[in-house]
């Protein structure tokens, strides 16, 4: 029989259960959350004369640990309304329930004696077969099994979430010695499709795969770090997003985490482990201070940084490694930088920080060398295949490259050598493998990536590519047509995929164009069209460079025609012959959104944060954004509908410039549509169902639509509204003098203008062209060129 | 001839929208309040009462279908009595005692139920479908300014600070709550009897609560929770949900008879209306209005301010009152001794007949012969009427 997972239950209710309690309601699963019931009554529970005996009481440490996660930024829940799908209890009341569940994980404290108490308490009233996970970040799975049934041990794994739950992709599932075979290929499925995540199948072994290579890259920098002679900020500038780690790359994270934290998990491994590095995991003197001096990070507001404020600006000071005292570090200064940022593709710039000769590359080359020998030397301790290393530091650390991959970019023979001659040395595997004649750990073959398989000393399919489908991997082979801006992939059966990769994805004439070559190809000979891509956001909107050069050019009739061109793309989306369907993720912004808006389906990963924003840079929505939302409400009215509330909804979405926070929340907010537009968890399917769903819809037969002729819009009806809210809002001080003028414009346009008789029923194109004359006029002023200019050179959006 | 007022009760004030009388509507408010008041007067036949007139803010939804006319038919036990909505917003229920008065004292009418019923748990501020003149607003859209944002633009003309009116919120409820626990209101309310029909575990249940006290006051405020409360209408404004009225839902009625009435059913008068007077100012400062009403009715009465022994000033908002007291040189121990709107709520349609009542009581208590009761009221315009105790 299909395992089916309906019910989840979570023990325990801290930080970390709670957040796992959202993510199974974020997907749709029933959950039960329960916790332990409290020894003594607080005060406010005596006065209110409450019992022990009372359910509020009893159920107040797990009420409260779910509250505080609801309340935590980001948000763990998709929807707040999601939590509904959580039921809390209590060990003692409510354990018996979990009889119903089909999966029970357990989030207690990190101690083995209690853990295996509670184990005791699920095999009591758990029913045969039923999952039994722990989430451990390092405690040994198969010590957690013992004295447990057999049926018990077959069900039983760990599984590692990591935190924040929704957000980190990684899951690291732990089987046992008697863990069911089946039952790991079904939660590897299961953790992918319906939760999302990136599973890893880790040995049994202390902190696993993520948290034993992380940690070790942190610690062993700690310990080393006094040679390069650099700051602190200087080593997170270097160690951050210029190798493709997180911005807050090592000593913020380290204060972010928690120095004790780290601590913890570094004592940890070195207590239990006895690898060749284990001095690396010592804890260096100047960090055993700040733990002395309870400087523990962010929770405690100062660690390596302690953010200060001086005449009103706000200022990161940082640990002197001697002094140990806050000072402040001058900019950091690298010259290699300049060479390296313009390098858009990580895998190009690394080998040219590496070559740096001063004190960058020196630092680079310690970090990097010293991941790599550790790394290739974990193999087979904590994992057999080398891609499992990677893919847990991808996706537990937040890193775009994992340490072979690395490695890969910068090529592994001669790194082998540029390793000896540093004192480095790797794993007798790694020189087998280029022995053998093997020069990468990965290939790419017909769509398909391989890594290389150690004991078979030959490249292996990595599992789980079917049912997925990557741009990444498809890009040697697939690409069919391509400019500066933007790319075309066959993506095969017939639907052809259109990618953006200009900078932060911002829309411009590339991807204009790209977008009408895709839509032309597939009319003249493919099924249907997917825009997706995989950088770190989908889009960040219209390219504004483009719109403010033409407005201080004062060229108003290139400015129209440009706009128009946009609004006719945006347009074709929708009216023409072949299905399109927009697949977004991250940051979907302005004409982002404008283009999903217009697709005939949008399949969003759940991660979706959309929102029309052109009120930031002083102008309304001009990519038929404003029109699609005019088009909608008069769509979405009903016979004795209060319409101006209506009309209310929509005008605040935009002028409020509302981004969702996640793609269900773009549903509430009017950016896609219930019934037609879907959300999909898994950002590793997505893609591959984006293109099922194109193809469905051109099999079951796709016409081009109509034009409209009939959308309803309230004309003079809701002019009034605008006037009264926009004076409002500016006299409160929400808004400036020209927030009420771009708002009085956007009211216009949704409107349809000052049309006597309300649900006045107006064509398309007359919206469009409301809503171009609006933009053009807007970028005829000053301070919408002076938002315009912000953006451009601070990238940050000015309020004038 | 003259008119006067021969009895009055209000209900105990609801916060809206989540308060008690949050489902109870307000013709039922209403009914429950005209009943008391009428069960003291037997001898008057129901026929022979000449109008039901109800103030309210917002006649639309629950308050809709001329409530008046409802309220008769509900009230009276018989088609013959009419009934009326008038309409001054906050002002209404004070206006339908003066229109009583008026129609008594013109000897077109003898005995008038005169008030006001208001539910904003039901219709919020504003109505169901706020429809301003697109013309108008081009020119003036502060005509249409919401209530938060006059009182902020009278903070900002006046230049009233956030800890006045923290301070006068304060006293405001401290003053209510030491009425309350003193029994003040007691004789005046009519407790409302309401029947919740609610879903609990899976369930249909039924309970039914006497509702007898108002539930604005907060015991557990102080100086210091007033003053962490984040501006309600303006990021850097003075106005916060502790210094400005609440919503609420109520209703109060007064019986206004004839001299003719009054000695054929040999009733004894409490009060007569000596005057009532309305004034029109800036909508976007619509606070100030009794700051031109009260000298225009106290001028047109030919009376003083000193003649006046109570003032209830309806608190729509801690910095228009405290712009009124400090400019008219109001004595701060005769203005709303027993709390006021931003303690005890204002049921805006309501408020000038509730505020009636109570004066009348207090009044009454202390003895005392001149009250006053006055309010701001949107849209630009002040009210103010003075009672004589008899």
């Amino acid at each position: 029989m299909i395992r089916r997972i309906k019910k989840v239950a979570v023990l325990g209710a801290g930080v970390m259960g709670s957040a796992i309690a959202c993510h199974f309601a974020n997907v749709g699963l029933e959950v039960l959350l329960l916790d332990i019931v409290p020894r003594e009554l607080t005060d406010a529970e005596k006065k209110k004369g409450l019992t022990l005996d009372d359910k509020q009481v009893r159920n107040r440490i797990v009420n409260e640990g779910l509250k505080k996660t609801l309340k935590s930024k980001p948000s763990p829940i998709y929807l707040q309304s999601f939590a509904k799908r959580i039921t809390t209890g209590n060990f003692d009341d409510d354990l018996p329930k979990i009889k119903d569940y089909d999966w029970v994980i357990e989030v207690v404290v990190e101690r083995l004696d209690i853990k295996q108490k509670v184990f005791e308490q699920v095999e009591k009233y758990r029913s045969p077969g039923t999952l039994v996970t722990t989430n451990t970040s390092g405690i040994s799975i198969e010590k957690m099994i013992e004295g447990r049934s057999e049926d018990f041990q077959k069900n039983f794994c760990g599984t590692h979430f990591f935190n924040p739950p929704r957000y980190l992709p990684l899951l690291e599932i732990i089987p046992s010695s008697k863990t069911d075979p089946q039952l790991i290929e079904f939660l590897t499925d299961f953790a992918s499709r319906i939760l999302g995540k990136t599973p890893v199948i880790a040995k049994d072994t202390p902190a696993f795969i993520a948290n034993r290579i992380g940690t070790f890259a942190i610690m062993d920098l700690m310990n080393n770090v006094k040679k390069f002679g650099l700051t602190i900020t200087e080593i997170d500038k270097l160690s951050g997003t210029i190798v493709g780690n997180p911005k807050s790359a090592t000593f913020r994270t380290a204060d972010v985490v928690g120095l004790d934290t780290l601590v913890h998990v570094a004592d940890y491994i070195r207590e239990n482990t006895n690898d060749e590095k284990n001095d690396s995991f010592q804890i260096p003197d100047y960090l055993q201070k700040l733990l002395d001096n309870g400087w523990l990070g962010q929770k405690a507001k100062q660690g390596f940084y302690k953010k200060v404020k001086e005449d009103g600006k706000t200022k990161f000071l940082s640990i002197d490694f001697d002094t140990l005292e806050y000072k402040e570090d001058p900019k950091p200064k690298f010259s290699v930088f300049d060479k390296a940022k313009p390098i858009d593709d990580l895998r190009k710039r690394l080998p040219v920080l590496l070559a740096d000769e001063g004190k960058a590359g020196a630092f680079y080359r310690q970090t990097f060398y010293s991941l790599f020998e550790y790394s290739s030397k974990r193999i087979p301790e904590i994992a057999d295949e080398l891609y499992k290393i990677d893919d847990a530091m991808r996706t537990g650390f937040g890193r775009k490259l994992g340490p072979f991959e690395a490695w890969d970019a910068l090529g592994v023979e001669q790194t082998v050598k540029a390793m000896e001659q540093e004192g480095f040395k790797p794993a007798q595997w790694v020189y087998d493998m280029l022995a053998a004649g093997h020069k990468s750990f990965y290939k790419i073959e017909n769509g398909l990536k391989y890594y290389y398989d150690i004991p078979s000393k030959s490249y292996k399919k990595i599992p789980g590519q079917e049912n997925k489908l990557s741009l990444d991997v498809l890009r040697q082979s697939n690409v069919i047509w391509e400019n500066d801006g933007a790319s075309i992939f066959d993506l095969g059966d017939g639907v052809i995929g259109v990618e953006f990769h200009t900078k932060m994805n911002t829309i411009g004439s590339e991807v204009l164009t790209a977008v009408n070559k895709a839509i032309d190809l597939a009319e003249e000979k493919y099924k249907a069209v997917v825009i997706y891509n995989e950088g770190d956001h989908f889009s960040a909107g219209a390219n504004v460079g483009m719109i403010y050069m033409l407005a201080v050019e004062q060229e108003w009739d290139e400015l129209a025609a440009a706009v128009k061109w946009f609004q006719s793309t945006t347009m074709r989306l929708r009216y023409s012959s072949i299905p399109v369907i927009a697949a977004p993720h991250g940051m979907t912004l302005g004409g982002g959104t404008e283009i999903c808006m217009h697709s005939d389906k949008v399949i969003a990963h759940a991660e979706t944060y959309m929102g029309l924003v052109e009120m930031g840079v002083g102008v309304i929505p001009g990519g038929g954004g404003t029109k699609e939302f005019a088009l909608r409400l008069g769509d979405e009215l009903k016979q004795g509908d209060v319409r101006v509330n209506r009309f209310q909804h929509r005008f605040l979405t935009i002028g409020q410039a509302k981004v969702s926070t996640s793609a269900y929340e773009a549903f509430d907010l009017g950016y896609l549509r219930p019934g037609v537009d879907e959300v999909i968890v898994s950002r590793s399917h997505q893609l591959a169902y984006a293109k099922q769903v194109a193809l469905m819809m051109a099999e079951k037969g796709y016409v081009q639509p109509a034009p409209r002729r009939d959308v309803k819009v309230l004309g003079r009806e809701a002019l009034g509204l605008v006037h009264v809210g926009a004076n409002e809002y500016t006299l409160a001080g929400y808004m400036s003098e020209h927030d009420k003028f771009i708002a009085e414009k956007l009211g216009w346009v949704l409107a349809g203008g000052d049309l006597s008789q309300a649900l006045t029923e107006v064509d398309e194109q007359y919206l469009l062209d409301l809503e171009r004359q609006a933009f053009v006029e807007l970028c005829m002023q000053r301070k919408t060129l002076e938002r315009m200019q912000s953006l451009i050179t601070t990238g940050k959006i000015l309020r004038n | 001839m003259e008119a006067y007022i021969v009895g009055g009760y209000r209900s105990p004030v609801g916060k809206a929208p989540r308060g008690t009388l949050r489902n109870t509507r307000p013709d039922d408010i209403a009914v429950a309040v005209i009943n008391r008041l009428l069960e003291d007067f037997p001898q008057i036949e129901r026929n022979r009462i000449d109008d039901v007139i109800v103030g309210n803010a917002f006649p639309e939804a629950e308050s809709g279908m001329n409530m008046g006319r409802l309220l008769s038919l509900m009230s009276m036990g018989t088609v013959d009595v009419p009934g009326t909505t008038i309409n001054r917003f906050c002002a209404s229920g004070l206006e339908t005692i003066a229109v009583a008065v008026s129609k008594i004292r013109a000897g077109i009418a003898d005995v008038i139920v005169a008030g006001g019923a208001e539910t904003m748990s039901m219709i919020a501020m504003g109505g169901w479908r706020f429809v301003p003149n697109p013309e108008v607003t081009k020119t003036h859209p502060d005509w249409y300014l919401s209530m938060g944002m006059t009182s902020e633009m009278v903070a900002r003309e006046y230049g009233v600070t956030r800890e006045e009116a923290d301070q006068f919120g304060y006293e405001s409820h401290m003053r209510a709550i030491r009425a309350i626990d003193n029994g003040y209101f007691k004789d005046e309310i009519v407790p409302i009897k309401v029947q919740d029909v609610y879903y609990e575990d899976g369930q249909k249940k039924t309970r039914e609560i006497i509702f007898d006290t108002d539930e604005g006051p907060r015991r557990d405020t102080s100086l210091e929770v007033l003053a962490k409360l984040r501006p309600a209408f303006a990021p850097n404004g003075v106005s916060t949900a502790g210094n400005s009225s609440q919503m609420s839902d109520g209703a109060a009625f007064v019986l206004v008879v004839s001299e003719r009435a009054l000695k054929e059913y040999n009733l004894k008068p409490i009060a007569r209306l000596i005057d009532y007077q309305v004034v029109g100012v800036e909508p976007y400062k619509m606070g100030v209005g009794p700051l031109y009403a009260i000298p225009k009715v106290l001028k047109h009465s030919g009376m003083k301010l000193e003649d006046i022994d109570l003032i209830e000033l309806n608190e729509a908002f801690a910095t228009q009152s405290l712009v009124v007291i400090k400019n008219l040189g109001l004595d701060p121990q005769k203005v709303n001794v027993n709390g006021g709107a931003i303690a005890l709520g204002h049921p805006l349609g309501c408020t000038g007949a509730k505020l009636t009542v109570q004066i009348m009581h207090e009044l009454r208590r202390r003895n005392q012969k001149y009250g006053m009761v006055t309010m701001c009221v949107g849209t630009g315009q002040g009210a103010a009427g003075i009672f004589e105790m008899l």
